[in-house]
């Protein structure tokens, strides 16, 4: 039986790949609106937020330093609303029920979108982080601190696709499941993304030092440029798991109750 | 056998009139009626205006209070909004036959367009009182005497004007309603590279060229001037002349490409 779902799972990720190699644009685009930010911070605000935030030069430079964690953030979120939208367009286009005449595992089709999102999502990231060393980031972490860095990511990318899977299968068209992922990528500008937690008014500050992207950033940021972890990697780690299960304990009640 | 005859036309000033004020009519009720891209193009800037004031405004010095600073750009940020929902509205009577419909009347071709910038400019009034209430409640504390005040309306008028004519010839030139709007992204984009959010010289060198030289950034830098004191210098002239030069050649332009694309 587990051999058959496993069969199966992968079967639905290869459909997913398959779709992503038809769509290469997908794949940029979701990769394009991070790098946009990037550009557009790293360039246009950077020397104001350099100077306003610190740092050992106080400037540009040390600026995109801090900027990219924020951003690879949100290249996962991006990626959280393409699936939600894949997701959404498979629930009402009929193809599910399709497969719920065959004799497949269930469990199979959502697992599918996850993986597939999950590579998708990597790929993006590969895209941001080499337009982010093009422009001056310069990560000071040992391989081992890539190791976690890459694992922090993938909890994390993970956590988010079960959630925006839930989303997608909640959401009774294609538009509505591209606005409500929409907060995930405000999320990051409402942590410590893209200017220092200590920076804004005492309400916003509460807001983004408790929500779960701000742990997440501080300990990638930890480990790509040395700053102080100090518990966020207990946190970030925690906010993943969290997510993860509720993402997949609501995906699996949502597609077990449609009929 | 049967002959063509040259559909009537409206003539005198008090038809033209009357053409016009019945396509102002008509813009202004679609307005009203498609609420969503209203709401829209106000909501984005004042999220836009949120997130810079509360979020990066304690990180950026300006050498004043953030909220002063960001306010003129955001209020332009709202018009290139207002102006893309003008191009797509433009493009959306071009494209589903509504002209068509249109020439079988006895109206001026002028009227249509016409129709299109002024409930565009009605928007962008209702948006940019909407936008500086927002901000006033944020701790938007303009210097301006009523005179300044006036001058700042008028120049933000005439460069409402300009960009809704621009627009509404972007509208006339797409061949769908989804290409007028990727075509509107320029409107919506400028404003980043402008002074709207930090001051040019904390940008690099090629960035601050853009900056310091596109038609934004003198309207900004006079109207931030007029109301809060800061000094304007040439700005105020560059800014009229940009404003002036767009709406003679935006308006020319809109209003050809109209005529050439209806040509019987």
């Amino acid at each position: 039986m587990t051999t058959h779902a496993l069969a199966d799972s992968a079967t639905m990720l290869r459909r997913q790949l398959r779709h992503m190699k038809r769509y290469p644009s997908l794949t940029f685009m979701l990769a394009g609106m991070p790098v946009v930010f990037l550009l557009l911070f790293a360039y246009v605000f950077g020397g104001a937020l350099g100077a306003g935030i610190g740092g050992p030069t106080g400037g540009r430079a040390d600026y995109i330093d801090y900027l990219v964690p924020g951003v690879i953030l949100m290249t996962v979120a991006a990626a959280a609303q393409g699936t939600a939208i894949s997701v959404a367009m498979d629930m009402t286009e009929g193809i599910v029920n399709r497969f719920r005449t065959m004799a497949i595992s269930r469990a199979s089709v959502l697992t599918g979108h996850v993986l597939g999102s999950l590579v998708q999502t990597m790929i993006s990231m590969v895209i941001v982080l080499g337009v982010a060393l093009l422009i001056g980031f310069r990560p000071t972490a040992t391989p081992v601190e890539w190791l976690a860095v890459i694992g922090v990511l993938v909890l994390l990318t993970f956590a988010l696709i079960w959630l925006s899977v839930a989303l997608g299968m909640v959401s009774e068209s294609v538009e509505t499941a591209s606005n409500l992922p929409m907060p995930l990528i405000l999320l990051p500008f409402l942590g410590s993304g893209f200017v220092p937690t200590d920076s804004m008014p005492t309400a916003l500050r509460w807001f983004a030092e408790y929500q779960p992207f701000t742990p997440v950033i501080e300990t990638l940021r930890g480990l790509l440029l040395g700053t102080p972890i100090g518990g966020s990697a207990y946190l970030a780690l925690g906010w993943c798991v969290v997510i993860a299960l509720g993402g997949y304990l609501w995906a699996k009640k949502l597609y077990n109750r449609t009929r | 056998m049967t002959t063509l005859q040259a559909r009537p036309t409206h003539t005198g000033l008090g038809n033209a009139l009357t053409d016009h004020l019945t396509m102002i009519g008509r813009c202004v009720r679609l307005t009203r009626r498609n609420t969503e891209t209203l709401i829209m193009s106000i909501a984005l800037p004042l999220l836009m205006m949120l997130l810079f004031v509360y979020v990066f405004g304690g990180a950026i010095n300006t050498g004043t209070q953030y909220v002063n600073y960001v306010v003129p750009g955001i209020v332009l940020l709202c018009t290139g909004y207002g102006a893309a929902a003008t191009a797509m509205a433009v493009a959306n009577d071009m494209t589903t036959g509504v002209i068509d419909r249109l020439r079988t009347l006895p109206i001026r071709g002028s009227a249509v367009l016409t129709g299109h910038v002024v409930a565009s400019v009605a928007r962008n009034a209702l948006s940019t009182t909407i936008v500086v209430t927002a901000a006033v409640v944020m701790g938007f504390r303009p210097r301006a005497a009523f005179a300044e005040w006036l001058l700042a309306a008028g120049l933000l008028l005439l460069y409402v004007l300009a960009l809704s004519w621009f627009a509404a010839g972007l509208g006339v030139i797409a061949k769908s309603v989804e290409s007028a709007s990727a075509l509107s992204f320029v409107m919506l984009f400028l404003p980043y590279l402008s002074s709207a959010f930090v001051p040019p010289h904390t940008m690099p060198r090629f960035l601050r060229g853009i900056s310091e030289h596109q038609p934004i950034t003198p309207v900004i830098e006079t109207v931030r001037g007029l109301l809060t004191g800061t000094p304007i210098g040439a700005n105020g002239w560059i800014a009229l002349l940009w404003c002036t030069g767009l709406l003679a050649a935006a308006s020319t332009f809109a209003a050809w490409l109209f005529r050439r694309r209806n040509a019987v």
